[in-house]
Order: C-alpha cells, then sequence, then structure tokens
C-alpha cells in the first residue's frame, strides 16, 4: 500500500503483489490522528490490517509541525560565546520595504534553553580548548533544570572534527531520550545553517518517534513499514526515527519520485513535474530519470540543510485567494484551505480563488462531488470573482481567464526557477502534471511557457501515493571533504568515500537487501576555491582527476555562461545507495462516480463560451480534439482549442499542440 | 495601446523574475565573500531610458540609485553609438553612483535592432585599489585618494571580452584573481537579464513589452500620487546627526523639510551641513535613493517600487553640502551611513503624523570593519564585515534584534568561513542584551562579535556611525545604545574610532558591539 498524507486528502493506492489488482481511495485527512486515519484507509480500499505487508507513506507531519510552529521543548548547546547563534542568523530581513512584520522568524530555541559550553576546535579540527567533566557537570546541571527531552548540540567546526559532541553524548545518552548532533544531522561549514538543521532536528523527534512508534505498534508489519525521505526515495521506520528530519520533504518527495518512474518508463529525458494541490505547488526536475537535488531550503523562514530533492514550492494552489491590490493582481499565498475552500463549494467561501475561475470558466463538473463531501456551485464562484471584474471593468469571463493566466504566470516563474538553477532551458522539458490542480493547468501553462509536450499520468490525482509503491528504496550520506583538485589525495578521498559508501548502504543492509541489488552513485558537489555554492558533478571511482575538472568547467559553464582556469575544489562528495524498484504496476482503475453530462459551455483564451465536449477518461480509446475537458471521479484535464491529447495503454494522456 | 491588465501582470512578473535570477547567477559565482555570503550586489531591469522597471531582492540603496545609473549613463554614451552584445562597466559617482566600491555592469538589450532595456548589475567590489585596501579611506581629502575610477568603457562586446580593459583593471586592484571571477560573473548575470527580456518580448510582442513597461511606471506613480494625497497638506521637519564631520569635528546636521501639497510632495535637504572632511559625503543620487525609499515606507502601500513612484516626489539638495558636495569629494561612506540618516531624519519629521508606519531608530549604520591581510605575492586577502545591530520599536511590536534595517540588507559572514579563508579567530556573536532603548515596545538589542588576529600584522578600517548620537527613541521611547568598538592589546584596552585607519598586530582582540534600536512609546515606570 502506498499512501500520500495531504493536507486536506489522503490518497491511497494498494496493489495486490500477486495478481497486480490495483485499488483507490481518498479519504478525509486527520491531522490530530494520523495513524488511526492510515488504518481508515485501509478500510477504506477493503482490506484489513492483516493483508498489509508493505506499507509505504509519504507524510507532510514534520513539515507542517514546524510551519505551523507546533515544536516540543528543545534544547541547544553551542560552543561558548555562539549560544546566540539562532537568534543573530544571518542578519537579513524578510522583505525590504515592509515595517509592519518582524524582519526575521524568533529563535527556534529561546535563549533561556541555549547553553554555552566551554571548548573550541578549529576549522581544522585542531582542540583549541578542551572540554573537560568539569564543563560537562555544569551543563548537565544546567540541562536539569531545563527539563528539555530533546536537545541539540551543535559546536563549532564539528564537521571538521566531532570528538566533543560524540563525548557529549555518550554522557547525555543516559539522561535525555532524544539527542541530536550537528556533526550527524548536517556535518557541514556555516555554523547558523548546520545548528539550525541539527534544532529541527531536535524538535522533530520527539513528535516523529511517538508518531512512527504507535505506527509500528499498531501496523506491526517490520521492515515493510517504509516512509519517504526528502531524497525522494523510501526508507524504514526503524532508521528514520534518529533523523527525522529526513522526512521534511516526504510529502512532495512521493509525487517526485513517482514521476522519476514514469519518466524512466516513458523514456522522457526532461521532466518538469507539475504537482498543483490546493494550497501549494511544487515543481521539481528531472533529468535522464534522475530528480535534481538540493542542499537545503527554508522552513518556515528558518534553514534546513540536508541534501534533498530540488522540489520548488510556491504557496499558489486550487485554494489560493486572488486580490486585486495595488501592486497588481496577485494570486495567494492566502488560502481557502480546505475549510471554507473556495467560494464554488459552497461552505462559506467568500473570497475568489483560482478553483473558482476554473468553476466560472466551465471546467468542473457542476454534479462532481469528492467523497460525497463538495459540490460545485458555480453561481458562488461568479459572486466571488464580481467585484475583482467590476473594478477592472472587465466581463465576468475575461477576469477569469485573466486570473487563469496570472496563477499561470506565477506557476511559470517556479518552473524558471528550477529549471534555470540546473542552466536547462525549461521549454525543452515534458510537463508532467498532476494533483488536483495540475492537469487542469497544464496545456495552459505550457503555452505560456513554450513546453510542447505534456503528460498527465494514470491515476493523476493519487499520483503521489502511487510513488510511493514505486519508488527506489535509497539511502544518502554527504560530507565535506573541501579537497583541491590540483593536489588531491586520492588514495585517502578514496578511502573516505569508501566509509561513506559503507554508511550509506547499512541501512538497506539491515532491511535484508542484498549487497549485490544495491547499487552507488557518486556526486562531487564542485567549486572554485574562491566560490561559495558547489555544483554537482557525478563521477565513479577510482577517481579520474581530468574527467573531474573538465565536466566541472562545462557545467559552470552552462550554468554561468563562463568558465576560467581558478583552482577548482571538491567541497563535498554525496553518496546515494540504491536498490531500484521492482513493483510493476498495470493500469489501476478509476472509477468514475457519476455519470456526466456530454458537453458544457466552456471558455478560453482564444474561444469564448463554446460547447465543449465532456470525455469519460476511463473510456478514451482515440485521439481527442479540444476544446474538450476529461474528467473522472477525480480528475479534470482540460484540453483547449488547438490542443489534442491521446492516451496510452496505460491511462496516460498525452496533451499536445495541434500544429496549424 | 489598450494593454490586457494581465498581459502586464505577466510581464511584472517576468522582469522580477528576470532580476532575481541575475542576483541568482551572482551570489552562486562569485568570488568574494561579500559577494557570495553577504551579498552585497543588486540587480536591476530598466526600460530603454534608464526608467527602473525591475528590481530583485536586494539592497534598497543600490536600488534607489540605480534609478539615475542608466539616464546618467545615456547623458555621456548616447544610446545610437551602442550595439548589441556591448557591455559598459564603471563607478563614477558622476554617473548615478553612490561609491566607487560599486562597480556597475550594463548590457543594452536590443530587440528588432531597438533598445527594450538595460540589464544592470551592481556588486561591491572588496578592493578598487586605492589608499588602503579595501577602497574606504576615512580621512581622505577627496575621492582620488580612495579608489581607482572608471568611465563609462566597453567591458564585453558581442566577440566577448575586452581584454585590455581587463588586465587595465586588474593591475590595479589588490586581488586580481577574485576580482576577475566577479567581474565575469557580473557580466554572466546581465547575459541572463538579456536573455529574459528577449523571451518576454517574443512572447508578447515588443510593442506590448515596452508599452507594458510604461504602463508600470503609471500604476506606481498614481499609486504614489494617491498615497500622497491621503496625507494631511502642510510642512513637515526633521533633522538627525551623523557622529562628527561638522564644524570643529562636531555632530555633522542632516535636516529635511517636507512639503505635502495636493499628490505631490517636496523634499528639501538644503538645510543639511556643508561637505564634511572625511568620507561621509555622499552623491545627490544617494539622497534621492534614500528618500525614495522613505517615501514608500510613508505611503503605507504596497506598490512595485520603479521611476514612476518617483515622479510626484521633488528632492532638492544643496550644492556644497554633505549631500552634493561635487564630484571629487570622498564619499566610501556616504553611500551606506549618510543616506541612513537622511532617513532617520524623514522618519523624525513625520513621527507625530503617521506613527504607525514608521519605526523607532533603528541601527542606521553598515557597521562595517574592514581587515586585510598581505598574502606573499604582494595582492592582498579583503575581508569586508558588516554588522547587524537591533532594529527601532513599532506603535505594536518590539524591535527585533541583530537584523538590517533600511536602505541595506547585507548578511554577516559566518565565523567558520572567516576562520577557514583568514588568520582570524572568531571569539564571541552574541546578542548585547539590554541595548535596546526602553518603552512601551523595546528597541530590538544590537550584538557583540569579536576577532582575535592571529596573523602577524592586518590592516583595520572601521566604518560605524551611531557610537556618538545613539538611535532615536519615538513617542517617548528611549534611545538604544550607541555602537562601540574596543581594541584589547597586551591585557590594554582602548576605544576606537568610528572612522579610523590603523594597522593590528597578532594576538590583538577586536570588539565591535552594535547599536540597539530605540523604544517606542513612555515605558511603564
Amino acid at each position: 500500500m502506498g499512501t500520500d498524507i495531504g493536507g486536506t486528502f489522503t490518497d491511497i493506492i494498494a496493489i495486490r503483489r500477486d495478481t497486480g489488482q490495483t485499488r483507490i481511495a481518498k479519504v478525509p485527512s486527520r491531522p490530530n490522528a494520523p495513524v488511526q486515519a492510515m488504518l481508515e484507509a485501509i478500510e477504506a480500499v477493503g482490506l484489513q490490517k492483516s493483508d498489509v505487508d508493505k506499507f509505504i507513506h509519504g507524510t507532510t507531519r514534520i513539515t507542517n509541525a514546524i510551519v505551523e510552529g507546533r515544536l516540543p521543548k528543545v534544547a541547544l548547546i553551542a560552543t561558548a560565546g555562539f549560544e546566540d547563534v539562532l537568534e543573530i542568523g544571518r542578519y537579513r530581513r524578510r522583505d525590504l520595504y515592509r515595517l509592519d512584520i518582524p524582519p526575521k522568524a524568533p529563535s527556534l530555541v529561546p535563549a533561556e534553553l541555549c547553553f554555552g559550553l566551554k571548548e573550541r576546535i578549529d576549522h581544522q579540527g585542531r582542540v583549541i580548548v578542551s572540554l573537560d567533566d568539569a564543563e560537562i557537570d555544569r551543563l548537565l546541571a544546567w540541562l536539569a533544570k531545563t527539563e528539555a527531552r530533546s536537545v541539540a548540540i551543535a559546536l563549532l567546526h564539528a564537521y571538521a572534527n566531532p570528538i566533543h559532541e560524540k563525548m557529549l553524548a555518550e554522557r547525555l545518552k543516559e539522561i535525555v531520550p532524544y539527542v541530536s548532533l550537528s556533526q550527524e544531522i548536517n556535518p557541514e561549514a556555516r555554523e547558523y545553517e548546520r545548528t539550525s538543521s541539527t534544532c529541527f532536528n531536535a524538535a522533530a523527534m520527539p513528535i516523529a518517534v511517538e508518531y512512527l512508534s504507535e505506527l509500528e505498534e499498531k501496523l506491526p508489519i517490520g521492515h515493510g513499514l517504509q516512509v519517504f525521505h526528502s531524497a525522494g526515495a523510501m526508507i524504514p521506520v526503524s532508521a528514520v526515527k534518529r533523523q527525522p528530519i529526513v522526512m521534511a520533504m516526504s510529502g512532495p518527495a512521493a509525487g517526485v519520485s513517482a514521476s522519476v518512474g514514469l519518466a524512466r518508463q516513458l523514456e522522457q529525458p526532461r521532466v518538469l513535474t507539475f504537482d498543483m494541490g490546493g494550497t501549494t505547488t511544487d515543481v521539481c526536475l528531472i533529468v535522464d530519470g534522475q530528480p535534481e537535488m538540493t542542499d537545503g531550503r527554508m522552513l518556515g523562514d528558518r534553514p534546513l540543510r540536508q541534501p534533498m530533492l530540488a522540489v520548488h514550492s510556491i504557496g499558489a494552489g486550487g485554494g489560493s485567494i486572488v486580490r486585486n491590490g495595488p501592486g497588481g493582481l496577485t494570486v495567494g499565498p492566502e488560502s481557502a484551505g480546505s475549510e471554507p475552500g473556495p467560494a464554488c463549494y459552497g461552505r462559506g467561501g467568500r473570497d475568489a480563488t483560482i478553483t473558482d475561475a476554473n468553476a466560472l470558466l466551465g471546467y468542473l463538473n457542476p454534479e462532481t462531488r469528492l467523497g460525497d463531501r463538495i459540490g460545485i456551485d458555480v453561481g458562488a464562484a461568479a459572486r466571488a470573482i464580481e467585484p475583482i471584474a467590476k473594478a477592472l471593468n472587465l466581463s465576468l469571463t475575461e477576469t477569469a481567464l485573466g486570473i487563469i493566466r496570472v496563477a499561470n504566470a506565477t506557476m511559470a516563474r517556479a518552473l524558471r526557477r528550477v529549471t534555470v538553477e540546473c542552466g536547462i532551458d525549461g521549454r525543452d522539458c515534458t510537463l508532467l502534471a498532476f494533483g488536483g490542480g495540475g492537469p487542469m493547468h497544464a496545456a495552459g501553462l505550457a503555452e505560456l511557457y513554450g513546453i510542447a509536450k505534456v503528460v498527465v499520468p494514470a491515476a493523476s490525482s493519487a499520483f503521489s501515493a502511487l510513488g510511493c509503491l514505486t519508488a527506489d528504496f535509497s539511502f544518502l550520506q554527504q560530507q565535506t571533504f573541501r579537497a583541491a583538485l590540483d593536489d588531491i589525495d586520492r588514495s585517502g578521498i578514496e578511502a573516505r568515500i569508501g566509509q561513506l559508501i559503507a554508511q550509506a548502504c547499512a541501512p538497506l543492509l539491515e532491511n535484508g537487501i542484498p549487497k549485490n541489488e544495491i547499487g552507488i552513485e557518486l556526486v562531487a558537489l564542485m567549486r572554485y576555491a574562491a566560490q561559495n555554492d558547489a555544483i554537482p558533478i557525478p563521477f565513479a571511482l577510482p577517481i579520474d582527476v581530468e574527467r573531474l575538472h573538465h565536466d566541472f568547467l562545462a557545467k559552470h559553464h552552462d550554468l554561468f555562461g563562463y568558465a576560467t582556469r581558478e583552482r577548482c575544489v571538491i567541497e563535498s562528495v554525496r553518496v546515494q545507495a540504491r536498490r531500484p524498484s521492482s513493483t510493476a504496476i498495470n493500469r489501476p482503475g478509476v472509477p468514475l462516480a457519476n455519470a456526466s453530462i456530454r458537453s458544457r459551455i466552456c471558455s478560453f483564451d482564444d474561444e469564448r463560451d463554446v460547447e465543449t465536449a465532456i470525455v469519460d477518461r476511463a473510456s478514451l480509446a482515440q485521439a481527442v480534439t479540444g476544446p474538450a475537458i476529461i474528467e473522472d471521479a477525480w480528475s479534470t484535464v482540460v484540453v483547449p482549442p488547438q490542443w489534442q491529447a491521446s492516451a496510452d495503454t496505460s491511462g496516460n494522456l498525452f496533451l499536445s499542440k495541434v500544429r496549424a | 495601446m489598450r494593454l490586457d491588465p494581465f498581459a502586464v501582470e505577466v510581464i511584472r512578473h517576468g522582469l522580477s523574475a528576470a532580476a532575481e535570477e541575475m542576483s541568482l547567477v551572482m551570489t552562486r559565482s562569485a568570488r568574494s565573500p561579500l559577494l557570495r555570503e553577504a551579498g552585497d550586489l543588486s540587480s536591476a531591469i530598466t526600460d530603454a531610458k534608464g526608467g527602473l522597471v525591475g528590481q530583485g531582492r536586494d539592497i534598497p540603496v543600490h536600488l534607489g540609485a540605480m534609478a539615475f545609473t542608466i539616464p546618467e549613463l545615456l547623458k555621456v554614451v548616447p544610446a545610437a553609438g551602442l550595439k548589441d552584445g556591448d557591455v559598459l562597466i564603471y563607478n563614477l559617482g558622476a554617473l548615478g553612483g553612490n561609491h566607487l566600491n560599486d562597480v556597475k555592469v550594463v548590457r543594452p538589450v536590443f530587440v528588432e535592432r531597438d533598445i527594450v532595456a538595460f540589464a544592470v548589475s551592481l556588486a561591491h567590489w572588496p578592493d578598487v585599489g586605492g589608499t588602503w585596501p579595501g577602497s574606504y579611506f576615512a580621512k581622505a581629502i577627496d575621492t582620488f585618494q580612495e579608489a581607482m575610477r572608471i568611465p563609462p568603457v566597453l567591458i564585453a562586446d558581442k566577440d566577448g571580452v575586452q581584454t585590455p580593459i581587463l588586465d587595465f583593471i586588474k593591475v590595479n586592484v589588490r586581488d586580481a584573481e577574485s576580482c576577475e571571477g566577479d567581474l565575469l560573473a557580473q557580466i554572466a548575470a546581465t547575459k541572463t537579464g538579456e536573455k529574459r527580456i528577449v523571451e518576454l518580448c517574443q512572447q508578447h510582442g515588443k510593442d506590448v513589452f515596452v508599452a507594458t513597461l510604461a504602463r508600470l511606471h503609471d500604476l506606481s506613480e498614481s499609486e504614489m500620487r494617491a498615497a500622497i494625497r491621503e496625507l494631511p497638506d502642510g510642512t513637515y521637519e526633521g533633522e538627525d546627526h551623523m557622529d562628527d564631520g561638522g564644524p570643529d569635528g562636531e555632530p555633522a546636521r542632516i535636516h529635511v523639510r517636507i512639503t505635502i501639497a495636493g499628490d505631490e510632495a517636496t523634499f528639501d535637504l538644503s538645510g543639511s551641513c556643508d561637505r564634511v572632511s572625511n568620507f561621509c559625503n555622499t552623491t545627490p543620487f544617494i539622497a534621492k535613493s534614500a528618500v525614495a525609499y522613505a517615501a514608500r515606507i510613508m505611503s503605507g502601500r504596497d506598490m512595485q517600487q520603479n521611476a514612476g513612484a518617483l515622479r510626484p516626489l521633488t528632492i532638492i539638495t544643496r550644492p556644497g553640502s554633505i549631500l552634493e558636495p561635487g564630484w571629487t569629494a570622498a564619499v566610501a561612506a556616504g553611500n551606506h551611513e549618510t543616506s541612513m540618516r537622511i532617513v532617520d531624519a524623514v522618519f523624525r519629521a513625520m513621527q507625530d503624523t503617521i506613527p504607525e508606519r514608521l519605526s523607532a531608530g533603528g541601527t542606521t549604520t553598515a557597521g562595517v570593519l574592514s581587515f586585510a591581510e598581505p598574502r606573499q605575492d604582494g595582492s592582498w586577502k579583503m575581508l569586508y564585515e558588516v554588522h547587524g545591530g537591533g532594529e527601532g520599536a513599532r506603535h505594536d511590536r518590539h524591535g527585533c534584534p541583530a537584523t538590517r534595517v533600511h536602505l541595506t540588507n547585507t548578511s554577516n559572514t559566518p565565523a567558520e568561513v572567516i576562520e577557514a579563508n583568514y588568520n582570524i579567530r572568531v571569539e564571541q556573536q552574541s546578542i548585547r542584551r539590554g541595548s535596546g532603548g526602553r518603552g512601551q515596545f523595546k528597541g530590538g538589542d544590537g550584538i557583540v562579535r569579536s576577532y582575535r588576529i592571529l596573523a602577524p600584522s592586518m590592516h583595520l578600517m572601521t566604518c560605524i556611525e551611531r557610537m556618538v548620537v545613539p538611535p532615536f527613541g519615538m513617542q517617548g521611547g528611549q534611545a538604544g545604545e550607541p555602537c562601540r568598538v574596543s581594541l584589547t592589546r597586551q591585557g590594554e584596552n582602548v576605544d576606537i574610532d568610528g572612522k579610523s585607519n590603523l594597522v593590528l598586530q597578532a594576538d590583538d582582540l577586536l570588539t565591535v558591539e552594535s547599536s540597539g534600536g530605540g523604544g517606542f512609546g513612555l515605558p511603564s515606570s
């Protein structure tokens, strides 16, 4: 079973191992009883707990707890003189011209829970001030008074020498239940980012351990119980408890993982994922079947530095509120959420949302109900959009079309962001659209951005859950090396990479995966000696220094348009141990709940109020020319005029522009 | 031309995205810590006449000055002579400049043989030659002592980088290698901007693009006019002071008289003091940049910051004053110190009228310590450290500790980066507890950061204001603690002046304490 627990809905896909038979369901998420919701999910596909031998899920639980600030008490142990590291941060304020909002997020750990420990290690790992027992005793006395159950230890230059952090961990393990070491969570330079990441882990630990333990108890299937991590693969629940922060991007990662599977299957060299949900849209770039990775992101306006999928999230989804402000028409980040939801859901929402614009244009089936909870009230959508139309002196239809275009422009900016950071022209990519809103906006977005090919995968509304089933099993390790390429100690580095490989393989081996099934991917993060950001260069052992140098110069030129002969450095090495997925999926059946009418009046950029064919997705056999709406119980695919759609035998839809 | 309001919005997104992408190219590929760690750089897109239309999320004082960078350039380099592929470099104050360290790289963007826009990359170079490593010299009698002056010259054309010009620049700076990398990054950034602008023109049509830029100016202008109309007509006066530089070394006065009349506002800065004898003079462009920022805050509105927003504003400076000292005056520090004092003066002028839109005095100084360490080959390693401090309190909340306010938004350089790259050990970086001014709402606290020198010797330059005249309290709130710099050498502790150039020795401990913000409202008891 694969389960994607979103903010509003939980999607489930169950697959029977021997026959490949598939079942899909959608149930409301229960943020206050997540484990209960999962057990309900099993029932929703007509199964019992005893039927399930593998349960893989992606969850936003950790992310939401962080973003919403519902975190348990954490104590921070820092080097003396640096105990205010979180409060100081990097100084920068969030918005240049707004004095009304505080310039920075408050520190994750209040000052009274930060301790300055007398010790000092330099950047080469030499002990300058040693840590003695008296100092540790002073710390323990302080810690007892704080009553903190989770402790983050982030000492200066611990990435270069972890000895003091390890000494503390040894002494603390009998005293506090949860300890996070910066050297384990993020062994890389820059004290604020490392400390922040370590504190995130410390804050996530009690929540994660409690939740995962309950899950293990209620669903005792051992290694079969797995969770998605931020780097886009799955990991057994038991292995994630020490580093729960690796779940920070668990939710979006499942969708990307499903996309990776499909990109490989369809042999698409460059794919842009476009996962548009109710409140956010996630996009990610996949090149040659590999998702792009990044070193971190901001979470609740604080840095989390971890190797993770380079998913760019923007606060714009179907429920995003549209405002006609002085700076222009804006979409999001304010959202109508699931309560009251868009005006057209008829539950008291009055603000115009993107979904309301889609409803007004005729794209949504008024009879469709999601889990018998939601109908579409087009009149309510019109009432919400009317004030904006009046202010702009435009008709309702023109305004709704305009809202869609502005929403698509916002999305296009996100697509540009993930492609330019990798030096790739997004127009060469295939747009892979899923989530509730993705298939509705895909053709318009592609048109705006100049993308020629769009794919709407089978089971697009539950695609992320599907990703849980088809994902690889993998684990990732990254370590700072800072080795200058021109006088590299090859054998020394190769020995250290060997250790990293062993560490990355360990969780897989512990879970009974045979060594010969594990593939190893190596990436050197390289930069010029004086630069900051390192760029990823894949390589193999034994290290071919000239090849590495050549590949770096080529990539730098791709990214920035120039390259010089300056000294370059391997900043760090990333090792991913991976066992490819062997799960095959047949065409998932997606029953259409209501028999739908055969046509509706819809409007598009090029044609207004045109009679538009409504096609049942499950019975789509031959190519459909726009304007048309392809729909099933949970998804709506908009095929604008001059576009056409066709399906393959697996149920994937291909949209492309008809050549005039 | 009738414009679809949604197309205008889509192009506006595209312009901001293009400028943000330019900054991203800079921070990711630049060499100097000042650019890659502290982010002392800005990117902008202007229309064909030089009116700012798109900017990154960078440094407000740069962005404000860049509204003048292209219009002034075009007075001496006519647009008709520019060709597709040309890239100009310059740093002269007279050409819409601010100080010599901020080097502008400009690329005209051609579509169908016409210039439709300019892509501008501004970066603070860690050294541009001159008297002192880092190109800041507190007692400079004129700008010739400060740094190399670069008039507008072609640094690249359609065939690539102009090597003779690059070589000329490299032999005049103290860290030629990182200078070259930074400059190439700037050129690459303008190329990125060009690419995006050309795409926008292809998507929407050149005529729609050009008309949209004009529309964006009009929108911001009408927004600014509406905001000014809401303010009560009348004259408002405010002043604040620089720590020194006035007659007999007294605090130097910055004064503003604001006249609101209907939908227009005049900011007359003529009452400010005469040209000063240190590097705190500045250019009229910087004065305008500071006023543009302050007017935006006064408006209380969210609007696109562009040239149109400036149209209802008349900004007057007096020739011979600290704000219009002539093009040969020393101006290195005025860029980030004197400019901030203008914002302070405007806030004080308006504090009884719109207190809810303002904040009490914050850490209105860049708080610069510049360290320079000689290498064996005679080149220098430069570390330009800025220091955040306390934000001023507001009518409904306390000030934030350890942040940047108003015209600047540069970051610190992490201790772990400093220690790995320089012979310095950062011994402490803490919140300076209790330094924020008291009040109904308290000012934010400043910070303490101390540097142990591990090299045999190191050149130091200090450029820190608010050491004598503290950040003001508002509506009865108390002032914040002023900044302080001290040096401990062989057990003896001495205070260091905020505008000085000196040579440090091994084992010296230099400590900076940054100012706390002013409080807002009367403190209870």
